[in-house]
């Protein structure tokens, strides 16, 4: 079991920033490389400065907004979710200043914002269950709505697991000398295996190394192409 | 299917894959927000209309030869080879899309659905699966280009004989109510066959006082319907080589959506190209032209290729002003109007499609409809012939007219 948790938490994790990051720049070089054909039109009535509108498009996905309401907000919440807790595990890795403009404890919504981006990636799930997104749906869509609320799953309710332990064992120290260990290149993950909630931790770390080898490989990369793509849209 | 011709495929799907098709085809998230942006699935509710499901029948393709998810993983995204049986899915998803990109405006990220059909397209014209009536017209268009002149007599005796219904609508000072080969005119008209396209452009011309010439070849453009690029390319050079001929300070295409956003799109011509629409607005606007206001009630159907896909939303509306009291808008926002049901290729067609055109279009009928217009107005052949088939098969008791033959009749001196 030790064995595992450590492959898990530290061979594993590198494996999976490597992946991901030359896998995204083999993709975006890709792109780069293919010829360029003369491009079509873009949509009119058009409004200057475009790229401006298409940062506007790409951010607030005012079209989603027009065409279906619920699923532009449950976007929106899941979206700003997932920037919030990108930012918490920053916390986890060091101090920052800026971060910390409003004094706060680490991991400000105490596991709220992990339930709200749960209750967003149910509802998406359910979405493609019915016609007709289901139709258009393909094994990919459905897994990697998985393999995030399960990331999540266990990520939100690691906070809530420690209260079975009073708060006594693994907390936010632990996490924090776990992660920096890793971006020393000196992994230690003593501090994270042996807690009564440890296995959620592992769990956590496992999906996540999942989704992000996912990254380049998926239709994930659609919050990179989706600048370029809006940009010509606007002309 | 044989192995060479499976493998001339792949390389043909290869030769499309630009940086701008990489992006369409690799950002689709499958969100299904385009569902409802497509008249065909608006009107016939069939997952196989929805645009991204169109795009997914390329796309799976693009899959399994392009992509590593798609050859070490191939279930993730139900990648699929080329076969017989996905080239009959490719036809129906590439022939049943008019290329009118309504769901390009729905889209989070702006997939181009057209381009994507592009490639269904190319791939069944290289396994000689495309449309025959499609590719026969083409080459017919890419041969007159080749034996011009043999051709010029015939063509110039037709012209000749509607040169008194020129005369009737406008009373002109040259000798010629429809110039030809006019070496140093400002203006090459590029019409279609057909005298509809030729007598009211030509009564307006002479109104304005224009020195313009017509040209030998018809404006529309076959290969761009099919979808092969070699033959759109020819076909547009018969044009930009009488232009360059001429020495033509701008070339004019009639009311045929396609031709003028494939001639629009033409990168360091010696003219500028625009759009018959846009010349009579600026008639107007000029004070070359005077109209009389028209009776009845009139509403205005914007050919996707001009509008959405062009940016000609002012223009018409402009002339209309002139011309009409009483005009009513079609769609609240023009951006979002239907397709008429009848592009890319599908009213080229004829009969052959004529049932899927009128089912599909329904929601084109039905906002016809509603207009509560007696008049129907429009400035794209395509898009007339659609409408018209609509107004008799939904029994609208309507009338379909094009707006440069409103303007020809309206002339005053
Ligand atoms: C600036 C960055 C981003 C933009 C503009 C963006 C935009 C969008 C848009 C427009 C959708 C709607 C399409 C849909 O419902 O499928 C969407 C869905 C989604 N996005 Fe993003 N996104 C961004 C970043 C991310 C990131 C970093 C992730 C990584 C985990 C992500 C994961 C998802 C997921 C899982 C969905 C739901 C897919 C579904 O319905 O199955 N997005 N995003
Ligand atoms: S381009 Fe028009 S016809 Fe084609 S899929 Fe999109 S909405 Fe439908
Ligand atoms: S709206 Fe765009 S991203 Fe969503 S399914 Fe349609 S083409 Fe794909």
């Amino acid at each position: 079991m030790a064995t595992l948790y450590y492959l898990i938490l530290a061979p594993m994790v590198y494996l999976a920033v490597a992946v991901s990051v030359l896998g995204t720049l083999w993709r975006i070089a890709r792109l780069l490389r293919a010829p360029a054909a003369p491009p079509p039109p873009p949509i009119y009535p058009s409004r200057k400065p475009s790229w401006l509108f298409a940062l506007g498009d790409a951010l607030l996905l005012p079209s989603v907004f027009k065409h279906n309401a619920p699923l532009w907000a449950a976007l929106g919440l899941f979206h700003l979710g997932l920037a919030a807790l990108f930012l918490g595990h920053l916390e986890l890795v060091a101090d920052f200043k800026a971060l910390q403009l409003i004094p706060h404890s680490i991991f400000l919504g105490k596991g709220l914002i992990g339930l709200t981006v749960l209750v967003c990636l149910m509802y998406f799930l359910c979405r493609r269950m019915v016609s007709p997104t289901k139709e258009l749906s393909v094994p990919e869509d459905y897994l990697l709505l998985v393999l995030l609320l399960f990331t999540v799953l266990f990520g939100a309710q690691m906070d809530w697991a420690r209260t079975w332990f009073g708060y006594s064992s693994m907390g936010v120290d632990e996490y924090r000398g776990y992660l920096s260990s890793l971006i020393r290149l000196k992994p230690s993950v003593e501090g994270v295996t042996s807690a009564g909630h440890s296995f959620m931790l592992v769990a956590h770390v496992f999906f996540a190394n999942l989704l992000i080898m996912a990254f380049p490989f998926t239709k994930l990369m659609h919050a990179i192409f989706t600048f370029a793509m809006n940009k010509f849209r606007r002309g | 299917m044989e192995a060479q011709l499976h493998d001339s495929l792949v390389t043909l799907f290869e030769s499309k894959l630009s940086t701008q098709m990489l992006l369409n085809l690799e950002t689709c998230s499958r969100c299904g927000i385009c569902t409802p942006a497509c008249h065909a699935y608006a009107s016939m509710p069939l997952a196989k209309y929805a645009p991204a499901y169109r795009a997914e029948v390329v796309r799976r393709i693009y899959k399994r030869y392009f992509t590593k998810q798609g050859r070490f993983m191939p279930v993730l995204g139900e990648a699929k080879d080329i076969t017989d049986a996905a080239l009959v899915e490719l036809k129906e998803a590439a022939y049943s899309c008019t290329g009118c990109r309504r769901c390009m405006v729905y889209c989070p990220f702006g997939i181009d659905t057209q381009q994507i059909m592009s490639i269904a397209k190319l791939l069944l014209i290289g396994a000689q699966a495309e449309p025959e009536t499609l590719s026969m017209l083409a080459d017919m268009s890419v041969s007159k280009g080749e034996n011009i002149d043999a051709l010029k007599e015939g063509f110039l005796s037709g012209i000749k004989r509607l040169e008194d219904q020129v005369v009737e609508k406008w009373r002109s000072q040259g000798e010629h109510p429809i110039p030809t080969d006019v070496v140093g005119a400002d203006v090459l008209y590029v019409a279609l066959a057909g005298a509809h396209s030729i007598i009211p452009a030509a009564a307006v011309f002479n109104a304005a006082g224009e020195k313009w010439s017509l040209s030998f070849f018809e404006a529309v453009n076959f290969g761009a319907f099919v979808g092969d690029p070699t033959k759109t390319r020819l076909i547009l050079d018969r044009i930009v080589n009488e232009a360059k001929r001429l020495k033509v300070k701008e070339v004019c295409i009639c009311e045929c959506g396609t031709a003028v956003r494939v001639a629009k799109q033409l990168k360091d011509a010696p003219f500028a190209v625009v759009g018959l629409t846009e010349m009579h607005a600026r008639y107007l606007r000029q004070g070359r032209i005077k109209l009389r206001k028209l009776p009845g009630s009139y509403t205005y159907h914007d050919p996707c290729q001009i509008a959405r896909n062009g940016g000609v939303y002012d223009e018409p509306r402009y002339i209309l002003r002139h011309l009409v009291e009483d005009f009513r808008e079609m769609s609240p926002d023009p951006k979002y109007n239907w397709c008429c049901g009848g592009g890319g290729g599908l009213v080229a067609m004829g009969e052959e499609t004529l049932e899927f055109r009128m089912q599909s279009a329904k929601v084109k009928a039905e906002q016809m409809r509603g207009s509560k217009a007696e008049v129907v107005v429009t400035a794209c052949e395509n898009c007339h012939t659609q409408l018209s088939d609509l107004n008799r098969h939904y029994a609208l008791g309507q009338r379909v007219v094009f707006l440069s033959s409103l303007v020809a009749d309206a002339l005053i001196p």
